[in-house]
């Protein structure tokens, strides 16, 4: 009873520092993208600044139950994600379910925003909910090319395994990884829609699209799951490839410690590279965006998933 | 006692025959179709399912016109009995109010029930195949009554084309072996029983849309009455998987397969067939207007994975494969219910003609979130489990090209979900003077919902009802608890879903919670300022050509498919015919000449 | 009580030329005649389906020189079909006292072939068939009726010349009539004569038959014949005359009479269904898919030499064409199934030609599908298939135009009872037992 309760802490901590790094995440991200067009920027904290804004405002309005259900499902949906992914070599609920499930559960926000944008009666939101779906279809089919690859390297479907197994060596260090890697990066540029992909929140376009009705604690908790999302995915990403981050593996304090920071660091990096492209790049069209995912990189993940194959059955 | 099912679901038929009142028509057949659910109930003792028991037997011999029609009833056949029968009655009751005059929807309703149960409990291949064409013939006259020329000629034609393979396969079955009982069957691996399996199975695969052999579906889903459409998409496709079953797993055909062709090749061509039905169906779903074309594409995807199960052939691909048919049945049936009742009240099928249903009719709008809910494979809904275990599956048997694939098409599955979500029930409200649909349609499609909510906690449930028949096909089971799901790569936690879930929701609940909101008018919007009165009704419902981008990125590829090659068929056959005709050139000096010539002719050949 | 055969033929044939004596009560005197025949054809089959295949001679003398006829079960349910057939599709026919005539004297031209045991007399009832059937045709008298009437009498009387032309030619080597006899001695004929008087039998019944490329009258003859006529010509000449190439291909039982028999049978069943394909107008897309039918009783009896379910397959066939085809010929006078009778004698009618269960044609195509399977000829069966489903797709059409019936048929009520007669035998065990047999010698 006792090691249950521990491990509900536990997973409760690692969970909340997750979403707080993420918000922390959101604030470095302005900073930086700032400097590169050489500015000053909002501090890093900006995040929670906002967020607190948000959800302390006095009127906040609603379009009906199904369109609360946005706020509900989006917010839910990415906990729940967390849950399941391994966060510095910290398993949470990682054992009880794989690389499906996760993939799966990514998609409950979006069903989410789909009610919550329908609701809303704003036909911005509408179209900025289709383009999102319309991405979604188009940066799985690398990233699920790139995952087959890895489970079938690893044989094995669950992402706590594929972190357990990286021990020796991480993914990307070997040769059809590598290339599977810089797809999924490409792939994450979309699951974060950061340009070239913002396609969905376009501002200028559909006036922020699925968020065009939110405002109050809604847009708060929209916030607080943007900064989910920038952990998961990033997360998910450092799992497969840089072995989630877990480089000591006695199971002492320091090593939860080491494997934290190193964990950090690692979606640090990986979050600023996306940054990076961010900053230089224009948007895409989504048309655009389909087309270079189906076409190129879909290839590309295909021809690390043969090689792969072929490693695997020589 | 068995006899008696079948009698009193035949004079029920007849009876309806002759009712002109709509009402009474569907009382009569509701009662009659709990029949074989007590059937199935009282087998579940034996199967897996104990609730209470009447001492039906199991088999039964009866003879007729000169054969002996052999009946018992198999695992296997109880499992899809479950799947099919518990559809009837809610389906029966909301045809209650969606009939008000009998148009001959319930004799042949129950005519088709007949036939059902006497396909699932033949134990032998005759019976088999006559009970299949009373199913034919009975749905035939459904689709008919529909009047729709693509429609019938499509059914019909396609129905015969797997009528004919059918019998030809029991044809060579019977050559090789001098028997048509299943029991007495042995398949040995030579060129005419291989040919006789490929046929049955591509017989089979015709009721079950399975592409190529698919173009028939979108015609007749969307034009034959939404009650029956639930059945047919819901029910009578799962009879040729049944088929299929029986042929690769019961009677050892996929092993008859492996062995004659040295390798997996012929069921993983089942299996690359299902993952293309499931990826251009879905493709081709998305894009549609026609909210029952629409689900009609969404069927051919989501009966294109319970091919790949069977193709893939190991024991978790078979239970996803099964677990799958089971969620099929039940969501589907929903989904054409749901459209069927929107279509009731406000009169139109056009997603762009419709929208903001769900203010008007919230139930029917819950009904159907749910089954969209499983259809999409969420988590918590029972249609995730069948969906893992068939990935679980194909990753373990590295299959790199079909899993990519599937995953996909349940992607995609999202897209047409929303358009339908949005397109028909959120958005504007159009049709303000509309009420919820009548209270036997909701109850019906509540019914049919609770075994999705049953089986999303307890997989193992559903699990447990398959194992008899998976064993008695020699298929291993799938290890797992009531709610826990394990394979050799990783493993399903329901209740960890759930509970997590439940922490998950309390933030949300408390930022919802703590913190008050007052709701607006739902016209009320951020328009960039324009004030939406001075300029008359603009519409804000964005559901026409919703996926145009995508749509034109993908038609010049979509473009030439099966249905296509079909129709490129058809006008091939048209022409031969018109040449042929001209033989026919009216003028007797002509028709003399011919039967001069032939005379020579034959006179010649025979001769030398 | 004693039955002989011979009262079926003779009486319709004596009541036809009393006709006239009986200008005004002709209706109810034919009606009864037919009933009266159809009720002999029971008891017929009733014998010999007890007793075996039965023999009798005629005014006493025997063979081979008296006139002889020859009943087996095939034959006698024939006859039972052509009358009681003949008997419906009367009830509903409204001409004077010459059509009356006409029709008895077809029903025993057509009744006789099937009773026959001797060759010449097989020749004189094709003649009263074949006469009969000309008159009937343009009974009309409009100018189609006319003009299919006339078509058809060229043929027939084309026909007709080489069929006694292969008659001399056996009589003058063989120096007999009879069937039997002739069976027996068969090969004792000179290689090339045989040959000889084979083909010119084979095309003048062929003729009557509706094999290609004999036909060429029979879009036109029943397009322009009233319904009921275009009825009478599908169960009665045709499926007369198809018996008769089944025993004549019996007689000559050579291999490559039986292989020349499957070819004809398979160009005949694609040309009809093919034709019928996009064939607007109803009943010329009826009587192309009757070639078509005409053309799968061939392949069927094209077996008979290697397996035993060729019979029972073309016997199958033969009832469910006769019975559904002629049903929908008489529907054919009005567009559209107007009452529900109609829509019933419609939808059955089609269910029994595409082969659905448990209507006659069901059991032809499953029989006929066994003998392909056990002899392995894959050819025929992909044949098959896909003459179904191009049956499928043009009766598919013809249901849907005739979908909205404004005004029914006034055959409606005939047509069910045909059809109900399809679908009875399906179900009727005797049918089983039945051993088959065109005459073996």
């Amino acid at each position: 009873m006792v090691d249950f309760l521990i491990k509900i802490a536990v997973i409760a901590l690692y969970t909340t520092i997750a979403m707080l790094v993420g918000i922390l995440f959101m604030g470095i991200g302005r900073k930086i993208v700032a400097r590169v067009h050489n500015r000053v920027g909002p501090p890093v904290y900006q995040g929670f600044i906002d967020i607190a804004k948000l959800l302390t405002k006095k009127t906040n309005i609603s379009h009906g139950w199904i369109y609360d259900l946005a706020l509900l499902f989006s917010l839910t949906g990415i906990i729940l994600t967390i849950l399941f992914l391994p966060i510095g070599g910290v398993k949470l609920l990682g054992t009880e379910g794989d690389a499906f499930l996760v993939l799966y559960l990514l998609a409950i926000p979006a069903l989410g925003f789909a009610l919550g944008a329908g609701a809303s009666g704003n036909p911005n939101a509408a179209i900025g909910v289709m383009r999102a779906l319309v991405m979604m279809l188009s940066y799985e089919l690398p990233f699920v090319i790139t995952m087959i690859a890895l489970m079938i390297y690893y044989d094995t479907s669950s992402i706590a395994q594929i972190v357990e197994l990286q021990r020796a060596r991480w993914a990307i260090m070997i040769p059809p990884f590598m290339l599977a890697a810089a797809v999924a990066d490409m792939a994450l540029q979309g699951m974060l829609m950061e340009a070239p992909f913002d396609i969905p929140t376009a501002p200028h376009e559909i006036a922020s699209g699925p968020m065009a009705e939110f405002g109050g604690k809604h847009l708060g908790s929209l916030m607080l799951y943007k900064a989910g999302t920038i952990v998961a995915y990033t997360t998910l990403f450092v799992d497969l490839f840089l072995g989630g981050g877990v480089v000591m593996h006695d199971g002492s304090i320091l090593s939860y410690i080491v494997n934290f920071a190193v964990w950090f660091l690692l979606i640090l990096l990986i979050f600023t590279l996306s940054l990076l492209i961010n900053a230089s790049f224009p948007r895409f069209r989504i048309e655009q965006a389909f087309k270079f995912y189906w076409k190129y990189e879909a290839l590309l993940a295909f021809i690390s998933l043969i090689w792969v194959y072929l490693m695997v059955i020589s | 006692m068995l006899e008696l099912i079948f009698t009193a679901l035949l004079v029920a038929s007849f009876v309806t025959l002759f009712v002109k009142n709509g009402r009474v028509a569907a009382v009569i057949s509701l009662i009659a179709s709990l029949l074989p659910v007590a059937a199935i109930i009282d087998w579940g003792n034996e199967f897996g399912l104990k609730i209470f028991s009447f001492g039906l037997e199991k088999s039964m011999d009866f003879p007729i016109a000169g054969i002996t029609m052999h009946f018992s009833v198999t695992a296997l056949a109880w499992f899809f009995g479950v799947m099919i029968f518990f559809l009837i009655p809610p389906i029966m009751l909301f045809s209650y109010s969606f009939f008000e005059k009998n148009r001959g929807f319930f004799p042949f309703m129950l005519f088709l029930i007949t036939a059902v149960f006497g396909i699932l409990l033949a134990s032998d291949f005759l019976t088999l195949f006559f009970f299949w064409e009373l199913m034919a013939a009975s749905s035939f006259i459904l689709v008919y009554m529909g009047r729709d020329r693509k429609a019938i000629i499509s059914y019909l034609s396609f129905s015969v084309l797997s009528a004919v393979l059918i019998l030809t396969g029991i044809a060579l079955i019977y050559s090789q072996n001098g028997t048509l009982l299943f029991s007495n069957v042995a398949f040995s691996a030579d060129e005419v029983t291989v040919s006789a399996i490929i046929l049955m199975i591509a017989g089979f695969a015709v009721k079950s849309a399975l592409m190529p052999l698919h173009a028939w579906a979108p015609f007749v889903y969307s034009k034959a009455d939404e009650p029956f459409v639930a059945f047919l998409s819901g029910g009578l496709s799962k009879m040729g998987y049944y088929g299929m079953f029986l042929m690769l797993f019961a009677l050892p055909g996929a092993k008859i397969l492996q062995q004659y062709f040295d390798s997996t090749v012929a069921t993983y061509i089942l299996a690359l067939i299902g993952a293309i039905s499931a990826f251009i169906g879905t493709l081709l779903a998305f894009m549609e207007d026609d909210l029952r074309k629409l689900l009609a594409y969404s069927s051919i995807a989501q009966l294109g994975y319970i091919a790949v199960g069977f193709g893939i052939g190991s024991s978790l691909a078979i239970t996803g494969a099964l677990f799958q048919a089971f969620n099929h049945a039940f969501f589907k049936s929903v989904l054409f219910l749901a459209a069927g009742a929107v279509a009731y009240r406000t009169g139109k099928w056009k997603i762009s003609e419709l929208g903001g249903v769900a203010y008007k009719m919230p139930f029917t709008f819950m009904a159907a979130l749910f089954s969209i809910f499983a259809l999409a494979a969420i988590p918590i809904t029972s249609g995730f489990a069948a969906k893992w275990l068939l990935y679980e599956a194909a990753v373990s048997n590295k299959y790199i090209f079909i899993t990519p694939i599937m995953l996909i098409a349940s992607v995609g599955a999202f897209l047409y979900s929303f358009r339908i979500l949005y397109g028909v029930f959120l958005g504007e409200n159009r049709h303000d003077d509309i009420k919820e649909a009548p209270l036997p349609m909701v109850a019906g499609m509540f019914l049919l919902v609770m075994p999705l909510i049953i089986f999303l906690i307890f997989p193992g449930y559903m699990l447990d009802m398959m194992h008899s028949a998976l064993v008695n096909a020699g298929i291993g089971t799938v290890s797992h608890t009531n709610y826990v799901i394990s394979t050799g790569m990783a493993s399903y936690n329901t209740i960890a879903v759930v509970v997590g879930m439940m922490i998950a929701m309390i933030p949300a609940f408390l930022i919802y919670v703590l913190r008050k909101h007052r709701n607006i008018d739902f016209k009320d919007n951020f328009l960039a300022g324009e004030p939406y009165e001075i300029y008359g009704h603009i519409s804000m419902h964005a559901a026409n050509n919703f996926y145009k981008p995508i749509e034109d990125v993908l038609m010049p590829y979509l473009r030439r498919g099966a249905t296509s090659f079909y129709m490129a068929l058809y006008n091939a056959m048209g022409r031969v015919s018109k040449t042929v005709r001209r033989i026919y050139t009216g003028l007797s000096q002509d028709y003399a000449i011919y039967v001069a010539v032939f005379l020579l002719i034959i006179m010649g050949w025979l001769i030398w | 009580m004693v039955m002989h055969p011979v009262l079926m033929i003779a009486i319709p044939l004596l009541s036809a030329f009393i006709m006239p004596l009986i200008k005004k009560a002709h209706r109810y005197f034919a009606f009864s005649i037919l009933l009266l025949n159809t009720a002999l054809s029971i008891l017929l089959f009733a014998k010999v389906y007890n007793e075996g295949a039965l023999y009798e001679t005629i005014a006493g003398f025997s063979p081979p020189v008296g006139i002889y006829l020859a009943v087996d079960n095939l034959s006698a349910l024939l006859a039972f079909l052509i009358n009681i057939f003949a008997t419906i599709n009367f009830l509903t026919s409204r001409q004077d006292f010459r059509f009356s005539m006409l029709y008895l004297l077809g029903v025993a031209g057509a009744t006789g072939i099937v009773l026959t045991g001797d060759i010449f007399n097989m020749f004189v009832f094709f003649e009263i068939t074949a006469v009969a059937s000309y008159a009937l045709v343009a009974s009309k008298k409009d100018r189609k009726a006319t003009e299919g009437a006339i078509k058809y009498m060229i043929l027939g009387s084309v026909g007709s010349v080489f069929m006694l032309v292969g008659i001399a030619i056996i009589y003058s080597q063989l120096k007999s009539l009879n069937l039997y006899d002739i069976a027996a001695r068969i090969s004792s004929m000179d290689t090339k004569m045989m040959w000889l008087s084979f083909s010119f039998l084979l095309t003048g019944i062929g003729v009557e038959a509706e094999l290609f490329p004999l036909n060429g009258w029979v879009p036109d003859a029943y397009e322009g014949a009233e319904s009921n006529i275009s009825s009478f010509l599908s169960f009665g000449p045709s499926k007369a005359s198809i018996y008769a190439i089944a025993r004549l291909l019996i007689i000559f039982s050579m291999s490559r009479t039986y292989e020349l028999a499957l070819y004809l049978g398979i160009v005949t069943l694609l040309v009809g269904e093919l034709a019928a394909f996009t064939q607007k107008n109803t009943k010329r897309m009826l009587a192309y898919s009757s070639i078509g039918q005409m053309g799968l009783i061939l392949i069927a009896f094209s077996l008979m030499d290697k397996t035993s379910y060729a019979i029972p397959a073309a016997f199958f066939i033969i009832v469910s064409h006769a019975s559904a085809k002629s049903a929908l010929f008489l529907l054919s006078d009005k567009d559209g199934f107007g009452d529900m009778s109609s829509k019933y004698a419609g939808l059955a009618g089609v269910l029994s030609l595409i082969g659905m269960p448990p209507l006659a044609g069901f059991w032809g195509k499953w029989y006929l599908l066994m003998g392909v399977a056990d002899e392995k000829i894959w050819a025929v069966a992909a044949i098959i298939i896909f003459s179904a489903v191009i049956e499928a797709i043009y009766f598919a059409r013809y249901l849907y135009k005739n979908m909205e019936g404004k005004e029914s048929s006034r055959n409606s009520i005939p047509a069910a009872v045909m059809v109900s007669i399809s679908i009875v035998m399906g179900i009727l065990p005797i049918l089983y037992n039945m051993a088959g047999g065109v005459l073996n010698a």
